[in-house]
């Protein structure tokens, strides 16, 4: 390797020769150990900069970001029979929901039936998939 | 730095895609700090950077279940992904500043005040800024970031020639921006 080449090296890639593209560490290497003194004073120059550089600001995650990172990661995949279930206990919460409101106004029977509505809403909520069971329950309040 | 095939991430993505929460604390102990430090560094904006280590975390997290190993290391997947927002931020930015130019901190030596830390920093954030884009890409993959000639080459889209012709650019602008200050780190 040239001292030109050698300076053009550093020039790129700084004062720290381990740092330098692969292929030419070995070269470079050996180029400084015949020329210690040029070639050395050409790489204290670079890590100067190096260090400069080094100050330019960083920052670190706050813990917002952090939460908001967690909250959004992937969940655990549900099995395809929890799957069902939630969808079943969903849909039969819906059907319930219905049946009870139609049933109760006719016969005068609210209490009863909003007693067996919780009960029913609490047998959704014990499925493996709560939210799934909920969101059912939102789509069909909302049609 | 791993060689070419092998994943240090892959073990972790895959726990992340399986929904486990401690494989997803242990990737974001281990990687979002190095893309907010990429996008700071873009973007000289650290509300900005926040924003774009977000998006790029759950661009990540929709990945993760069909992450698909050997097509490419997942630190250079955030990477890319991070560095395309940054430039798009930038975009945006530059037509902002056209319609109306913002107000920018006086970053300029100050006698005694510039040897401080804070305003050193704030210095070198100016004059990364200052830099054409491109310049200031490589700069921060290669330097800051560690990335390897090819690896930052092939995220930029240019050989490793002119990989190097823009490192050795960027540096001598840096150096001529930043000589009040070279004395101050020797």
């Amino acid at each position: 390797m040239t001292p030109d080449r050698f300076a053009q090296l550093a020039a790129a890639h700084g004062g720290d020769i381990g740092r330098w593209p692969q292929a030419v560490r070995e070269a470079a290497r050996s180029a400084l150990a015949a020329d210690p003194h040029g070639l050395g004073a050409v790489l204290a120059a670079e890590s100067d900069l190096d260090r400069l550089l080094d100050l330019a600001p960083a920052q670190s995650a706050d813990a917002a970001l952090m939460g908001r990172l967690l909250e959004a990661a992937p969940r655990p995949r549900r099995s395809g029979g929890a799957w069902w279930a939630g969808l079943a206990a969903g849909l039969g919460l819906a059907a319930a929901t219905v049946a009870g409101v139609a049933v109760g106004v006719a016969s005068g029977e609210g209490d009863r039936l909003d007693r067996r509505a919780d009960a029913i809403l609490a047998a959704a909520y014990d499925q493996p998939e709560p939210d799934a069971a909920a969101e059912l329950l939102d789509e069909a309040t909302d049609l | 730095m791993a060689s070419e095939g092998e994943d240090p991430d892959l073990a972790l993505l895959e726990g992340v895609g399986r929904g486990e929460q401690a494989a997803v604390r242990r990737l974001l102990d281990a990687r979002l700090p190095r893309i907010l430090a990429l996008a700071r560094r873009l973007l000289a904006d650290p509300y900005e950077a926040q924003d774009v280590a977000q998006e790029t975390f759950l661009r990540a997290w929709k990945q993760a279940p069909s992450w698909r190993p050997g097509q490419a290391r997942f630190d250079t997947w955030l990477h890319r992904v991070a560095l395309n927002l940054c430039r798009d931020r930038l975009r945006r930015r530059r037509e902002t500043i056209m319609a109306q130019p913002p107000e920018v901190a006086d970053l300029a030596p100050d006698g005694e005040g510039a040897l401080l830390g804070v305003q050193i920093g704030g210095r070198i954030e100016a004059a990364l800024a200052a830099l054409p884009e491109r310049q200031r890409e490589a700069i921060v993959l290669c330097h800051h970031q560690g990335l390897g000639n090819k690896e930052a080459a092939a995220l930029l889209g240019v050989s490793v020639e002119t990989l190097e012709s823009l490192l050795g650019r960027g540096r001598r602008a840096l150096r001529a921006a930043l000589a009040d200050l070279m004395e101050a780190v020797r």
